[in-house]
């Protein structure tokens, strides 16, 4: 599976932080498991820091600047709350910030993730000065107390068409997700 | 911040409480603490004395340096890492110090 591309080094080769089961799940760090999306999504590793995803996958999309799709896993998403309606109040005042949205609110809606509750939320966001726009769905789950995150953002021009078959492969990826142990969180 | 204000449960375990210091004015603190919600104190040191104690004040700049200070009961400073706070570390360490009964207001923090 063609996942990591890029460029080649010849220095020596990186240990991968997944594996493969013979059913084609990745194992991640033996902490998570998931269904991959195809091979032409990239994946994403941030270094370990506060605010920064875990990891997620990328794909450009055919089409003028800016049009690119990604998602992601968050252990710790923007805010505090541990209830899911105040921390998508939170949540919202830091996504995306740089990027000076304003965001409309498509669909909320409580549905089961990662074996417990969970709250979706899909948003519009436009920029009219740099004529751009964004459908972004949000899925909030808990992990032991803690609230955890799914996200996924989805950039066009401002004239340009959403394509929902990547929602579909993010929504795909969300409902295989599973924890494999506790967290350190829950293990203090 | 919100890393804190997250864990605040875990440090109240571990019967620790957390302390925001900065070189900012209150007003600028109030409005911080409102921006995040954060609900534990932050403390104006707009003189700078306390992290200079603390060795923060870098000379010549307007603002602390980043620090992570852990003192336990009788004052004494058990914990003093520079940079960001790296709150696993942190919460592995007041696991020890409570665990040690260093945190225990009971024993009064005696090793």
């Amino acid at each position: 599976m063609a996942w990591l591309a890029g460029c080649a080094t010849m220095g020596p080769p990186k240990k991968v932080p997944y594996r493969l089961s013979p059913q084609g799940i990745v194992i991640w760090e033996d902490e998570f498991e998931f269904v991959p999306p195809s091979p032409d999504w990239k994946l994403l590793r941030v270094e370990v820091g506060e605010n920064d995803i875990n990891f997620g996958f990328m794909k450009s999309d055919p089409g003028g600047y800016p049009s690119v799709t990604s998602f992601a896993y968050d252990e710790e998403p923007f805010g505090c709350a541990t209830k899911f309606e105040q921390r998508e109040k939170e949540f919202f005042k830091r996504f995306l910030f740089n990027a000076i949205l304003q965001f409309q609110i498509l669909e909320r809606k409580n549905i089961r993730v990662v074996g417990g509750e969970g709250l979706a939320v899909t948003v519009e966001g436009k920029d009219s000065v740099k004529e751009e726009k964004v459908r972004a769905k949000v899925i909030f789950g808990k992990r032991g107390d803690r609230v955890v995150g799914f996200y996924i953002t989805q950039w066009r021009p401002m004239d340009g068409t959403y394509d929902l078959s990547a929602f579909e492969t993010f929504d795909k990826f969300v409902d295989s997700f599973k924890f494999l142990k506790k967290s350190f969180y829950e293990t203090l | 911040m919100e890393g804190h204000q997250r864990n605040l449960y875990l440090y109240e375990r571990f019967n620790a409480r957390v302390l925001g210091v900065s070189r900012d004015d209150i007003i600028t603190l109030k409005y911080f603490a409102k921006t995040l919600d954060l609900t534990f104190p932050l403390i104006s040191n707009v003189t700078a004395f306390l992290g200079v104690s603390m060795d923060v004040q870098p000379e010549g700049q307007p603002i602390f340096g980043r620090r992570t200070v852990i003192i336990d009961k009788t004052g004494i400073i058990r914990y003093s890492r520079e940079g960001s706070p790296d709150f696993k570390d942190i919460l592995l360490f007041l696991k020890k110090m409570k665990q040690e009964g260093r945190l225990d207001p009971t024993t009064g923090g005696k090793p």
